[in-house]
């Protein structure tokens, strides 16, 4: 992102009550991850120390320091999805797109992305879709009453093409 | 057609979109509109129908393939009887005037007497899933900002926050703190500017009666902020929302945009010297930015971080200015309670526990969704006759009511009345009003487990007891979980829960060990089962 | 002037001022961790509960937050707060393994060794003895300006360190965090021309020579930013100096004072 991309998102907020965050949750959204060279850029524009910027990003999970994959699978680890299944769903999920397997333990936060950086696999704290636990999130899309059975068809949506090396 | 997240979801965008194109290419006489969400989520993607002179019908379960029949059908003035759930003759939007659909179909189950939501008494939700919430006009109809109008051109601020302190409103964010009585703190600080927030941050998982609510009826929400910053004395207003919903933040941002365009919000409303502006903050996954002070900090632009009160945001609050904080679900009720009066809303529930609550059943519940009863009904009517039991036939465990801050309330309890002072002797607390069904396959420790690990991975650190204390609980859980534990750690377990609860800093650490303590001490035994197996073993 | 009682004993307070200096006035032990009479009340240690008998909020509360008022009651070392704190101190055990001034304080509770898993890191740039009471990160700040340091993640992953892990640009290496940290977490030292801060990321700040015997004894970006706060008669000379060569200075000044001979600089 260059200077005048971030000119323009930070004009968009005029006055000082909710425009931290803000930026910050814009920088996320359109460049997928918050760049060094953007909170450095952010310090000085709203003359903040670094060290500020960077305890926020580190604070809120909203935001990354890393490039996420091409495509977000975002898996609810509300108390809805809980109870109906979400530790089955992410355990598939890390199968099949062989990510991190074992290292989540099915619930609690995790972030993991795949070798060629199609997909990154991670997980929120209710979307507040509840009635249809378990629920996932692709991009912006939320996919409702999910089983480990119908995820590979979800991921095809998604150019998925399938795991060749395992058979699941 | 419904169209919010949870419809949307289902599949309602590609329904519409399909009787969008049939409705333009065979040009019926149909208007198709855009509604929220009635709460029988459920029965998504859900459609209403409305033809001449008959009853409003709602259709559920639509499909893409069903939409020729309802097109054909509603041409004929019909509808298809396998899709209909059931109609609605007439309807009482409570603050307009009664609006009549009209007669007939009478082989369609009305409303009042569908299990799910004959228990029902919507106030909150009054116009959810009936009105287009992108569209102003459509909540003026249902007499929409008379409230406001009544509140600025009638009373004054004083008279204002008299009605919502015989109203007996208690705030819907949590702890239920007189909501009349904590405006007046605000309204009398001395100072030029105060600020008033709408806490939208919803942070509860398995709760998102505040995400309908902004997705379905917007401008209530902003009509009850309007009143209360007359009240208060406020000019400047901010509706901190999480970054889970970007639907409820495009149809408030809309709703601002409407009501500036209608003079409802900026200079001089309504001709007066009231003056307001809202501005919509975001937060940025952190369930600790719904404690206020954290909240607060998050807006200014920090890290959510809770500071010790006093003073409380009433003395100090935004930008070190007098501030007035409450729940999207209590602004909701507001401009009721000005149309009708404080005494009219304090008959509906029981003693201290006045009006009602939006509760989100989900879980191993048969019929999920959004429930709106008056306080004081049972959670046995609630899981039973709305809910209609457990998931497929399963029998029920036990409820999880209050979010990571609540407990779990055992089925033998169940004729416990839903209100604040009921909930808080089992053990549990209201919240915001999620309740979580659980089957009787459920592990009441694991579940305690899956909440301390919440709330240790969303505890700020600030503070040792909830940083250091958490973790070492979740260990202990762990541990238990694994068949490695002993009696002795049940009782560490204990130690650290009071610990943490009478010495965190803020309402995270202090209601964070309930869970375990509310399993503990309705499902010991299973505790007790997973020791006894370590200690054969 | 009002007046508190602090366990039966009536103390003179200034009005909204922190209990707990009121009680250190007055020789009254409380332990505290995150307090410093330059900064804001923090409320992060809990260590310095008390328990409030009259008041506006009754019940157990820090006492760094707590504001002196007119008629004020507390109690310092009930049973139930001697309990919690030996809680909290065996969490502060597990925390901080390598800290003598937790251990010390452990010892001084009676406590020989901790329930809790300890945390031992090998690579821990504060060597296991930070207790994230925030001191360096609000005096490097709010004090300071420097902002060169922050808590990093949250929870029980926090830690205190320089963004990205890299040497800070804007820390002067003064010390104030070193200074002002209870358990001697934070590591620097001076090799030659440099000052290197260990604990941040080893982020390095040249020394300033004294101008008379060269010796180099201060951090280059400290002494500017000192001679920028003082007075602009004070800007020049003392700083210039090294501790000793500056005493040295002061001492000729005053005998040619003295003597009524001209001064020579
Ligand atoms: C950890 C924590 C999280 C909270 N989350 C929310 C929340 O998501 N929404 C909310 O309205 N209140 C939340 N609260 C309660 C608020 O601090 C505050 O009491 C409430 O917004 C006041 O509004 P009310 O009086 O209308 O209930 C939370 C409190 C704590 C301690
Ligand atoms: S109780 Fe938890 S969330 Fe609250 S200040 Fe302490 S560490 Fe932070
Ligand atoms: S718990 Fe998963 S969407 Fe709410
Ligand atoms: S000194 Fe009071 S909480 Fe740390």
């Amino acid at each position: 992102m260059d200077a005048a991309q971030l000119d323009t998102i930070v004009e968009r907020y005029p006055g000082a009550t909710g425009r931290v965050l803000g930026v910050l949750e814009q920088v996320q959204r359109r460049a997928g991850y918050l760049p060094r060279d953007a909170l450095e850029y952010l310090a000085r524009k709203l003359a903040m120390p670094l060290s500020e910027l960077y305890s926020i990003a580190t604070f809120y999970s909203f935001f990354t320091l890393e490039a996420l994959g091409e495509h977000v699978v975002t898996v609810c680890m509300g108390t809805a999805c809980h109870v109906n299944g979400a530790p089955r769903i992410v355990e598939r999920l890390e199968r099949l797109l062989d990510v991190g397997a074992g290292e989540t333990t099915g619930d609690g936060k995790f972030q993991l992305t795949t070798a060629d950086h199609a997909f990154s696999l991670t997980s929120a704290r209710c979307f507040g879709a509840c009635s249809m636990a378990p629920v996932l999130r692709i991009d912006n899309r939320i996919f409702g009453y999910v089983t480990p059975d119908k995820i590979p068809a979800i991921l095809r949506q998604f150019d998925w093409e399938g795991n060749h090396h395992r058979n699941y | 057609m419904g169209l919010a997240t949870c419809g949307i979801a289902a599949g309602a965008d590609r329904v519409y979109a399909a009787l969008e194109s049939a409705i333009r290419k065979q040009e019926h006489n149909i208007q198709l509109r855009r509604v929220g969400c009635i709460g029988y989520c459920r029965e998504e993607p859900l459609v209403n129908i409305h033809l001449p002179g008959k009853p409003l019908v709602i259709l559920h379960r639509v499909t893409e393939a069903d939409t020729g029949r309802i097109l054909h059908a509603a041409a004929t003035g019909d509808v298809p009887r396998d899709l209909a759930l059931c109609r609605i003759n007439a309807w009482d939007p409570i603050v307009g005037d009664k609006l009549v659909f009209g007669t007939g179909f009478e082989d369609i189950p009305a409303y009042e007497t569908t299990p799910y939501f004959a228990p029902q008494q919507k106030i909150v939700l009054r116009s959810a899933g009936l009105i287009n919430p992108e569209d102003i006009d459509e909540y003026f109809a249902v007499g929409g900002y008379t409230a406001l109008h009544k509140a600025i051109t009638e009373m004054s601020p004083a008279d204002v926050v008299h009605e919502v302190i015989i109203s007996g409103l208690r705030g819907r964010g949590g702890a239920g703190f007189p909501t009349g009585l904590k405006w007046n703190f605000t309204k009398e600080e001395q100072s030029l500017r105060k600020y008033i927030i709408c806490n939208a941050d919803e942070g509860d998982p398995g709760a998102y009666m505040n995400r309908n609510e902004m997705e379905s009826d917007p401008h209530m929400i902003l009509e009850g902020m309007l009143i209360g910053a007359y009240a208060i004395g406020a000019r400047e207003g901010v509706i901190y929302v999480r970054a889970e919903y970007p639907l409820a933040i495009e149809r408030l941002t809309a709703a601002i945009s409407q009501a500036q365009r209608h003079g409802l919000l900026g200079e001089n409303i309504f001709g007066t010297d009231f003056s307001f502006s809202v501005t919509i903050a975001g937060g940025a996954g952190a369930f600790v930015c719904g404690e206020e002070t954290a909240l607060i900090a998050s807006i200014e632009g920090q890290t959510g971080r809770p500071r010790p009160r006093p003073p409380f945001p009433a003395q100090k609050g935004l930008w070190g200015m007098p501030t007035n904080i409450n729940n999207v679900e209590t602004w909701s009720n507001i401009p009721v309670i000005i149309h009708r009066g404080g005494k009219w809303f304090s008959g509906i529930g029981v003693p201290e526990n006045s009006g009602t609550k939006v509760f989100s059943l989900v879980g191993e519940v048969e019929c999920v969704g959004l429930a709106e009863v008056p306080l004081g009904t049972s959670i046995r009517t609630l899981v039973f006759d709305i809910g209609n039991g457990g998931l497929r036939g399963k029998a029920i465990k036990a409820v999880q009511t209050g979010g990571p801050s609540g407990g779990c309330i055992p089925a033998s309890l169940f004729d416990t009345p839903l209100d604040y002072a009921h909930l808080t002797e089992v053990g549990s607390i209201m919240g915001s009003g999620g309740v979580v069904v659980m089957g009787t396959e459920t592990s009441m420790v694991d579940t305690a487990r899956f909440f301390i690990g919440f709330t240790d991975e969303e505890s700020c650190g600030k503070c040792v007891p909830c940083r250091e204390g958490l973790k070492h609980m979740l260990m202990i859980l762990d541990k238990i979980l694994a068949g490695r534990a002993s009696v002795a750690d049940i009782e560490i377990l204990e130690e650290l829960s009071g610990l943490i609860r009478k010495t965190s800093l803020c309402g995270l650490g202090q209601t964070a060990p309930n869970p375990v303590l509310t399993t503990l001490r309705y499902f010991r035994n299973e505790y007790e089962a997973l020791v006894e197996r370590s200690r054969s073993s | 002037m009002i007046r508190v009682v602090i366990n039966g004993k009536a103390c003179t307070a200034e009005k909204g001022e922190s209990l707990l200096s009121v009680a250190r006035r007055k020789g009254i032990d409380i332990p505290a961790f995150c307090y410093e009479e330059t900064l804001a009340p923090y409320g992060a240690c809990r260590m310095c509960l008390v328990e409030v008998v009259k008041g506006a909020q009754e019940g157990i509360t820090t006492a760094c937050t707590l504001a002196a008022a007119e008629g004020l009651e507390v109690l310092t070392q009930t049973s139930e707060i001697v309990s919690l704190r030996r809680a909290l101190i065996e969490l502060y055990l597990a925390q901080a393994p390598r800290s003598e001034a937790i251990r010390a304080l452990a010892q001084r509770y009676g406590i020989q060794k901790t329930r809790f898993a300890r945390k031992v890191r090998p690579d821990d740039p504060l060597q296991n003895r930070c207790i994230l009471c925030g001191l360096c990160v609000r005096i490097c700040h709010d004090v300071m300006g420097a902002g060169a340091i922050n808590y990093i993640g949250r929870g029980h992953f926090t830690e205190i360190n320089t963004p990205f892990y890299e040497e800070s640009a804007v820390c002067m290496g003064c010390g104030a965090c070193a200074r002002v940290c209870p358990t001697q977490a934070i590591a620097f030292e001076d090799i030659v021309q440099t000052r290197t801060m260990k604990s941040w990321s080893g982020t390095r700040v040249p020394l300033h020579a004294c101008s008379k015997c060269g010796r180099h004894f201060a951090p280059a970006p400290f002494v500017n930013y000192a001679r920028q706060k003082l007075a602009p008669d004070l800007q020049q000379t003392p700083l210039r100096l090294c501790p000793d060569c500056r005493s040295r200075e002061i001492a000729r000044k005053a005998v040619l004072l003295s003597t009524g001979a001209a001064v020579a600089d």
